[in-house]
């Protein structure tokens, strides 16, 4: 059965998710009518819709028979493939990063980091990540009782985080900033790169020029890491080598500009939503100013919450069934982790911020071999944000209202307006 | 299965350790109980530690 129409235009409508409730609304609807259906949509090629938890982890542990790369792994338009096409030489992604990679080249790729960004790995970075929080903590309490936490704190503390363990000078985080938020929230007027609304046509031109001048600079980072090599994570990405060869240049650009911009912004994203869920439910606070151990399960759940990586696309390279429903070779499948960590068969009461949950099995970091890399980073940067803040944190409100990315990708809340009072 | 062996889960990546194989990519003989393993062994597939994985009943 192929998905109603006005519902598939509502999930891949970037304006749809710059009010959530409407796409909340949407995959409900779609989870208890049609949980793994066709949309097929002008413009567009056919694609399933998985909007359930089980059958999303069924198709990330398969990743020999779901292919994150031989299409484009986020949605776009036929005309939009073809473009891309042209502009990379064939390739279905502008960016060859981890996420478009499969089989030897994502095992071989993502070894170059992985053992450097496990929990082991990354425990001996708390007290320098304490000491930013503190920083920043200063900071948002500078602002003498109102600020927007996106902006003047939530943008700003994971940027400088993952800046430092990348080794990029803190002169270039406005920079890495500006450019991130170009190439993620493109659909949006506020945040784009022409500050403008965009046709298809200037939002692929828009980005293709976002990515030339992000590899401009990557260029320089790779000579000076060569000629210096330090322990950042940029110069592993420089000096790394794959059966006796240095990565080539696609590999290499897009190493560098996954971690600098997914590396931030994910967290930045669910940091803003987590401090908008807290200033509506300001009970929380005191119960975690009480008993900082249920810090980790407010982390936890604001991941569920915000989800800030609203879908990627998988290609299915043969036949298969999955959820009752016939896949076949060549289809093209859009996972969707927002619908997922809405399940109403994993969790009773989904539309609701908790901190007392049992058990919280989300997976807005994804499944399967290409789950987040940084993931075990960003939990504990956002635990340590809250430990600083708490402790000196007294009340909080929101002191107007709330806005979302214009975005069907990569996004979350732009301004949360909060009122607070320090001890 | 070989009977008696078991299967643990990472919570963080769906990665299965079967204690029948072991994960001979890093010297775990097949046969290898899951509380055998060192401590510091961590998943292959997302880096989580031991603490992470949970029986599959």
């Amino acid at each position: 059965m192929a998905l109603p129409t006005e519902l598939a235009q509502t999930i891949i409508d970037p304006k749809a998710y710059s009010q959530r409730e409407l796409v909340d609304e949407a995959f409900r609807q779609i989870r208890a009518t049609a949980p793994l259906a066709k949309a097929e949509l002008d413009g567009f090629e056919p694609f399933w819709v998985v909007t359930r938890h089980a059958d999303i982890k069924e198709i990330e542990r398969q990743p020999d028979i779901f292919h994150n790369g031989d299409k484009s792994t986020f949605l776009s338009n036929i005309e939009g493939n073809a473009r891309v096409k042209m502009l990379t030489g064939g390739e279905p992604n502008l960016i060859r990063s981890l996420v478009s990679v499969d089989g030897k080249e994502h095992k071989d790729l993502r070894g170059i980091v992985f053992p450097h960004i496990t929990p082991r790995a990354i425990k001996p970075l708390e007290e320098q990540i304490r000491a930013i929080a503190r920083e920043f903590v200063d900071h948002m309490l500078s602002f003498d009782g109102e600020c927007d936490f996106a902006a003047d704190v939530a943008f700003l503390y994971p940027l400088r985080v993952i800046m430092t363990v990348l080794g990029v000078p803190q002169e270039d985080e406005p920079f890495m900033l500006k450019l991130t938020q170009e190439l993620f929230n493109n659909a949006d007027p506020e945040l784009n790169r022409a500050r403008a609304e965009l046709s298809p046509e200037d939002m692929l031109k828009s980005l293709w020029e976002t990515t030339m001048e992000l590899e401009r600079y990557f260029a320089a980072v790779t000579e000076k890491f060569r000629a210096n090599p330090t322990e950042h994570i940029n110069s592993l990405i420089a000096n790394a080598k794959i059966d006796g060869e240095y990565l080539n240049h696609r590999q290499m650009m897009g190493y560098y500009i996954i971690a600098a911009t997914a590396g931030h912004d994910t967290t930045s994203n669910t940091t803003a939503g987590a401090m908008w869920a807290l200033a509506e439910k300001p009970e929380m606070l005191a119960q975690m100013k009480a008993d900082p151990s249920l810090i980790n399960a407010f982390v936890e759940e604001s991941i569920r919450w915000e989800v800030p990586v609203k879908h990627f696309m998988r290609s299915a390279v043969s036949d298969c069934e999955i959820g009752g429903q016939q896949i076949k070779a060549g289809d093209w499948l859009m996972l969707s982790y927002q619908s997922a960590n809405r399940d109403e068969s994993i969790w009773a009461d989904p539309f609701e911020f908790r901190i007392d949950r049992d058990s919280n099995p989300q997976i807005a970091f994804g499944y399967g071999v290409h789950v987040c890399l940084g993931q075990h980073l960003a939990r504990m940067e956002m635990r340590i944000l809250w430990e600083e803040l708490f402790k000196r944190l007294e009340s909080v409100e929101l002191a107007g209202p709330c806005e979302r990315t214009i975005s069907n990708f990569v996004c979350g809340p732009k301004h949360v307006p909060i009122r607070f009072t320090a001890n | 299965m070989a009977e008696g062996f078991r299967q643990w889960r990472c919570r963080n990546c769906g990665f299965i350790y079967d204690e029948a194989l072991g994960w001979p990519d890093e010297g775990i003989a097949p046969g290898t109980r899951f509380e055998d393993i060192d401590d510091e062994w961590y998943c292959p597939d997302c880096g989580s530690e031991k603490q992470d994985f949970e029986l599959v009943e």
